[in-house]
């Protein structure tokens, strides 16, 4: 009696956890829409897009990338939460947007709002000038610098971002005066720079790894030099306490269901640890991270410290 | 002096309100510039606020001089155009309690009835409630499915 | 290149993608709201599975198809189908009404076809010297190249300029709603945030455009369009004949299309208002120009398909993107593995010709299938009885605007910009002033921020924007364009008055 008692739990305990299993296993069932806040052809776009390929291969189900750009990203995020809970919607997020923005103005979501369940990849910052810029070296930038305040030009994407919060910084750590032009993204940041209209750009390692030899990077925002470019000091090296840039990740909807946020993770986390896509984020200028989720809350908390000292201090936030 | 009046006509009253609404607008703007942080976003909305104020000032000016007889909204049944607009706009309020295809129902059974002008039967109902539901239903499938759009 | 790769392109497995791309293309161009950026979007993971030449013609003929598509809305419904095809409402909405629908449909397919191949050619022969015409255009020259675009207000507004100037500041208040792109405030939202993402260019477009049409149809029981009784079949050969005529205005118009396609900050609603203003200043006194004029059609139809070749000249030589729907190109192309620069051209340089030539394949298969499709197009257009068109449209700008960013408050946006719009030009103010300043108000606007900032670093304000030759070339053409007209009009009297004195 006893016995055919343990032989019935086990069995409806084995089919219960066989349930879970395939549950966890068949959680894709179904495309997964994934909304980037951005236009086409920023680093938000193309990381996605390297990703897309590897999810196929991996899951079996299509991560459909689609746009909806506003607001410098806030009209996604002020949405998220109101989208379908069941981990089949999710949405790039990027540092320190959701930090800088809702602290600046009320833009429909706080930073808390964000459930951020991974974060893959970030592009260091860097100085970009062209290939035949005077400037050979970070020395000769801070010396122009220096001799004309205020006259050395650097094109950025747009204000109270990561190219402008680092422009901040570094004019403070190496006691200099340059003057921030805001550009519409990227893309035109870099234009801007190739085309000489301004005198240097405040960009990513990714301007570097797309622009090849028609740029030279000065010096790059991360612990140890980029594989990618050996030659390349870091701002720590050359004595400028400086590591940073823009970190991407994805989120979900508040209410999806804690199991689902973690085959969520898990699943960008097996994408993250395959060798062929951290090689192709590497070669496309990218810098590999690894936050999945039961490591969020520390990384989010840590980040939003830094960058809202960053901002005050540079007295964005009033 | 009558004789003049009455060849000019009534005064345009339809420009005079627009143009007034739109120094308001200008207004509005040149309040609104004075809570932001940056002076970059300040100087490009308070020129064109400036701008829209004197050249609206002008309209007016023009228009009491000159009015134009042909402005007005003309002849046209405003249940119609009333019904076509309230009906978008009702389809719009619905769509997040009702999903999309309901809510553009009641756009699309709107513009129905006020784009027939010659009388509805049984016959001419059917067909074109019929031909409808074919057609919210292609562009559905086709947006949905071919697109990939997360419709509600 | 050479002929391997024109070989190269003509497998059949890159025609049929071709073939699909425009047909596709067309179809989803010619739906308001549905643009070329997200057909693509939609079809880059599909490419990721075949050869990366394979993909690029497969996503350059939808891009193609899509911008000509666009002109079967502007022409049939006075809707663009997409921003490139704003110009073409002006004379192709009137061409329709007044029963010349299927040849302006033609019309636009031949202006599409042969601005599709210049840009092409331009990409083809000229891409890396052509692509430091991106580099050279500065803030100073984006911001005059918007107000040469704005100076089209002034003619556009017939009878009123000082409403189509106010009109115009109306656009430009509205394009600075929501988050300001480079600057870190929140612009006139009051406070309510369905606001913070500004107004999307392509649903006021939608709105300002569509909605005044609907109202106007249901309002009375009269015909949506003309219909000539016994219509003749697809009108090809008074189209081409047309066509010949006006090959200067096409060649002008493609080669503007073309440069100004290079411009990373401008693209093809630029490019054809450009073109417009530049066919409208050299037009011979008997055209009509804004009231169905062929001539307005082709300059703004062979410039924005000459855009789609000129675009992809930065996008490849430079990496980047020309237009939003090369970006997503560039994006799949860097997932493919291919990498964009000058060295594209030399050293993987089958891949690019290979699709250089697939282009000119879409652009020429264009031809017979535009015809094609823009003849049921108008047929059903004309035919359908106006109580299934009405709600059928008005489904068609919901579902459109509710998907380019997948937002309800954008269609509520559309639906009452459209219906003030209607009040509006009801009393003189019409809606192209108005869209003229949505669109390039930021343009103008990033353009002087940045040019002041960088001006007033370097200490040479005025050198900065009176001191740069491109930017003096562009101010002396719009002084051409404002004060043309005026002479012409004053020569044309003068010798009117002299014929009077002779004949006295």
């Amino acid at each position: 009696m006893l016995k055919l008692k343990s032989v019935k739990t086990f069995v409806f305990a084995s089919t219960v956890s066989l349930a879970a299993a395939t549950g966890a296993l068949a959680f894709p069932d179904k495309p997964i829409d994934y909304i980037i806040p951005f236009g086409p052809g920023g680093e938000s776009d193309i990381s996605a897009r390297f990703q897309q390929p590897y999810f196929k291969e991996k899951f079996g189900q299509d991560l459909v990338v689609s746009y909806k750009p506003g607001g410098g990203g806030a009209v996604g995020w002020a949405q998220l939460n109101s989208m379908t809970a069941d981990g089949y919607t999710i949405m790039g997020v990027n540092l320190p947007h959701i930090v800088i923005q809702p602290a600046q103005k009320d833009v429909g979501y706080t930073t808390d709002d964000i459930n951020t369940f991974y974060m893959f990849h970030y592009t260091p910052d860097a100085i970009v000038v062209t290939a035949d810029s005077p400037y050979q070296s970070l020395d000769d930038l801070i010396a122009d610098a220096k001799a004309n305040p205020g006259s050395v030009t650097m094109s950025g994407s747009g204000k109270a971002t990561a190219n402008h919060l680092a422009q901040i910084r570094f004019d403070k750590l190496a006691d200099i005066k340059t003057t921030y032009v805001p550009f519409k993204g990227t893309g035109a940041s870099t234009t801007a720079n190739l085309g000489k209209q301004v005198k240097a750009q405040w960009g990513y390692t990714t301007v570097g790894a797309a622009q090849g030899d028609a740029v030279r990077m000065l010096a790059v925002a991360m612990e140890e030099r980029h594989p990618l470019f050996p030659d390349v000091p870091t701002f720590k090296e050359l004595g400028y306490d400086m590591v940073g840039g823009a970190y991407r990740g994805m989120a979900a909807p508040k209410d999806t269901p804690p199991e689902t946020i973690k085959a969520l993770s898990d699943a960008f986390g097996a994408i993250n640890a395959d060798e062929a896509f951290r090689k192709q984020m590497l070669d496309g200028g990218f810098a590999m991270l690894d936050v999945d989720s039961a490591g969020m809350a520390d990384f989010m908390k840590a980040r939003k410290e830094e960058y809202l000292q960053a901002a005050t201090e540079a007295g964005l936030l009033n | 002096m009558i004789e003049t009046t009455a060849k000019t006509g009534r005064k345009d009253v339809g420009t005079l309100i627009i143009a007034s609404l739109l120094i308001g607008l200008g207004l509005i703007t040149l309040y609104d510039v004075t809570t932001y942080s940056d002076s970059d976003s300040v100087v490009f909305p308070s020129f064109v606020a400036y701008a829209l104020i004197f050249c609206s000032v002008l309209v007016i000016i023009y228009s009491w001089l000159k009015p134009n007889p042909h402005n007005g909204f003309g002849t046209g049944d405003w249940w119609r155009r009333f019904l076509l607009v309230a009906s978008m706009l009702a389809a719009c309020l619905a769509m997040p309690l009702s999903g999309f295809l309901p809510a553009t129902a009641i756009a699309f059974a709107g513009g129905l009835i006020a784009a027939r002008h010659e009388g509805w039967d049984a016959r001419s109902a059917i067909i074109f409630a019929l031909s409808g539901v074919f057609i919210m239903a292609g562009f559905y499938s086709l947006f949905r499915f071919a697109l990939g759009v997360p419709l509600p | 290149m050479g002929l391997e790769h024109l070989a190269n392109a003509l497998t059949l497995t890159n025609l049929a993608l071709a073939l699909f791309g425009v047909v596709a293309g067309t179809v989803i161009g010619s739906i308001p709201g549905l643009s070329a950026t997200m057909a693509v979007a939609v079809l880059v993971p599909i490419t990721f599975s075949m050869a990366p030449a394979s993909a690029l013609i497969l996503l350059g003929a939808i891009y193609t198809g899509a911008i000509y598509g666009g002109a079967y809305s502007a022409i049939l419904l006075n809707t663009p189908g997409t921003p490139s095809a704003i110009g073409t409402t002006f004379d192709g909405y009137p061409m329709a009404k007044r029963g010349d629908g299927d040849l302006a449909v033609a019309i636009a397919c031949f202006a599409s076809v042969f601005g599709g191949i210049v840009g092409a050619l331009a990409l083809l022969l000229l891409a890396p010297p052509l692509s430091s015409v991106a580099l050279a255009f500065g803030p100073v020259e984006y911001l005059w190249l918007s107000i040469f675009g704005l100076s089209l207000i002034a003619s556009l507004s017939t009878g009123n300029v000082l409403k189509g100037l106010a009109g115009g500041a109306l656009g430009m208040l509205l394009s600075c709603v929501g988050v300001a792109e480079i600057s870190a405030d929140i612009r006139l939202t009051f406070g309510v945030s369905p606001m913070i993402g500004g107004i999307e260019v392509v649903g006021a477009l939608i709105g300002l455009y569509c909605i005044p049409v609907l109202i106007d149809l249901v309002a009375t029981p009269e015909r949506h369009l003309k219909v000539e009784q016994g219509v003749r079949a697809v009108r090809v050969r008074e189209a081409a004949l047309i066509a010949w005529r006006s090959r200067l205005n096409l060649l002008r118009s493609s080669v503007i299309g073309t440069v100004i396609g290079i411009l990373p900050g401008a693209g093809g609603s630029v490019a054809g208002l450009v073109a417009y203003s530049e066919a409208k200043r050299t037009a011979r006194p008997d055209q009509k120009f804004g009231d169905g004029e062929p001539d307005g059609i082709m300059a703004t139809e062979s410039a924005n398909n000459a855009t789609v070749g000129g675009g992809f000249i930065p996008t490849l030589v430079l990496g980047i993107p020309g237009t939003p729907p090369d970006a997503v190109i560039l994006g799949a192309l860097l997932v493919q593995g291919v990498r964009t620069g000058p060295t594209l051209f030399d050293g993987g340089g089958s891949i690019v010709y290979t699709f250089i030539f697939g282009l000119f394949i879409a652009t020429i298969l264009m031809l017979p299938t535009g015809l094609l499709i823009g003849r049921y197009a108008y047929k059903t257009i004309v035919t359908i009885p106006k109580t299934i068109l009405v709600p059928a449209v008005g489904f068609m700008t919901i579902i459109g605007t509710f998907a380019i960013r997948n937002s309800v408050s954008d269609v509520i946006i559309m639906i009452v910009l459209g219906s003030v719009g209607w009040v509006l030009s009801r009393f003189g103010f019409a809606a192209s002033p108005i869209v003229l300043g949505l669109i390039l108000g930021p343009i103008a606007e990033q353009g002087f921020v940045q040019a002041w900032i960088i001006g007033d670093a370097t200490g040479n304000l005025a050198g900065m924007f009176f001191g740069r030759p491109i930017s003096l070339a562009i101010i002396a053409f719009t002084i051409l364009s404002l004060v043309y007209p005026v002479i012409q009009s004053r020569r044309a009297k003068r010798t009117l008055a002299t014929q009077a004195n002779l004949n006295d």
